[in-house]
């Protein structure tokens, strides 16, 4: 995901923004991180440049 | 491993009549701005609005699979459930294909292509809390450019927009021999 996907994203329990940790990025996008909620501190994970948003008891894919 | 990847089946709805007639309606009416595809699939109505409009298009579905392809098809994906994961405001335009099949509980059978095609009992089960939840993210001047069929019933589609405070038009249609297909063009009602 292109770090500007974050000004449209947000936590999909409370509706708050999301902060970026990036652990692996290329020039443009960032592959590999994590999504934290700024009022739950719910944290969503980015995998093979896809951020995983959905709720924790929808998520039934491992997230490893 | 899920039963649908052993038996080799689909696990994307692959572009069918409804795409092609969703994507050419949109496609006449966007023009420029930032769309979101809901249930976003293998990713060609979402592909032929990037390609054939100047908006910036994001896709979104619950299937990890039809994520993927989305974005190796270069249009950004998101992995939510319907429009829950995006901030109140963000579009100017939202597509979506829903599953929209009349299916009965006993016929219901757990595997993502069916949840691409089944629409519940009455064929609007997703689109029930896809129109409670579009007005918060579409923009004020946004439009929503929903896919619906005479097996849904679109009267009672247009009634549900009209609970959600938003006002459908139908905009297109294309007539096949079990059903009528029709695309709704949904905007905030006091518009």
């Amino acid at each position: 995901m292109k770090e500007t996907l974050l000004d449209i994203l947000c936590c999909p329990l409370d509706k708050a923004e999301l902060e970026l940790e990036v652990i692996r990025e290329d020039d443009d996008e960032i592959l590999e991180g994590r999504l934290v909620c700024t009022e739950c501190g719910e944290v969503y994970p980015i995998e093979d440049g896809i951020p995983n948003l959905l709720p924790p008891d929808m998520r039934e894919e491992a997230t490893a | 491993m899920k039963l649908a990847e052993q038996r080799g089946m689909a696990t994307v709805y692959e572009p069918a009549e409804d795409s092609r007639l969703l994507a050419t309606a949109a496609i006449d009416r966007i023009d420029g701005g930032r769309v979101l595809e809901v249930g976003v699939g293998s990713g060609y109505v979402a592909d032929r609005i990037a390609a054939e409009t100047p908006a910036d298009v994001v896709g979104c579905d619950i299937n990890p699979e039809a994520c993927r392809r989305t974005r190796s098809a270069g249009i950004e994906a998101v992995r939510s459930d319907l429009t829950h994961a995006f901030l109140a405001d963000s579009f100017d335009a939202v597509v979506f294909n829903p599953p929209y099949l009349p299916t009965p509980p006993e016929e219901e059978w757990d595997d993502p292509l069916e949840y691409a095609l089944s629409g519940g009992e009455d064929g609007r089960r997703v689109i029930r809390p896809f129109l409670s939840d579009l007005g918060r993210v579409l923009r004020p001047s946004g439009r929503a450019y929903l896919l619906v069929s005479t097996l849904t019933d679109v009267d009672a589609v247009v009634e549900l927009a009209d609970e959600a405070g938003l006002g459908a038009e139908a905009v297109d249609e294309a007539s096949f021999p079990f059903e009528r297909l029709v695309v709704l063009e949904i905007t905030h009602a006091n518009r």
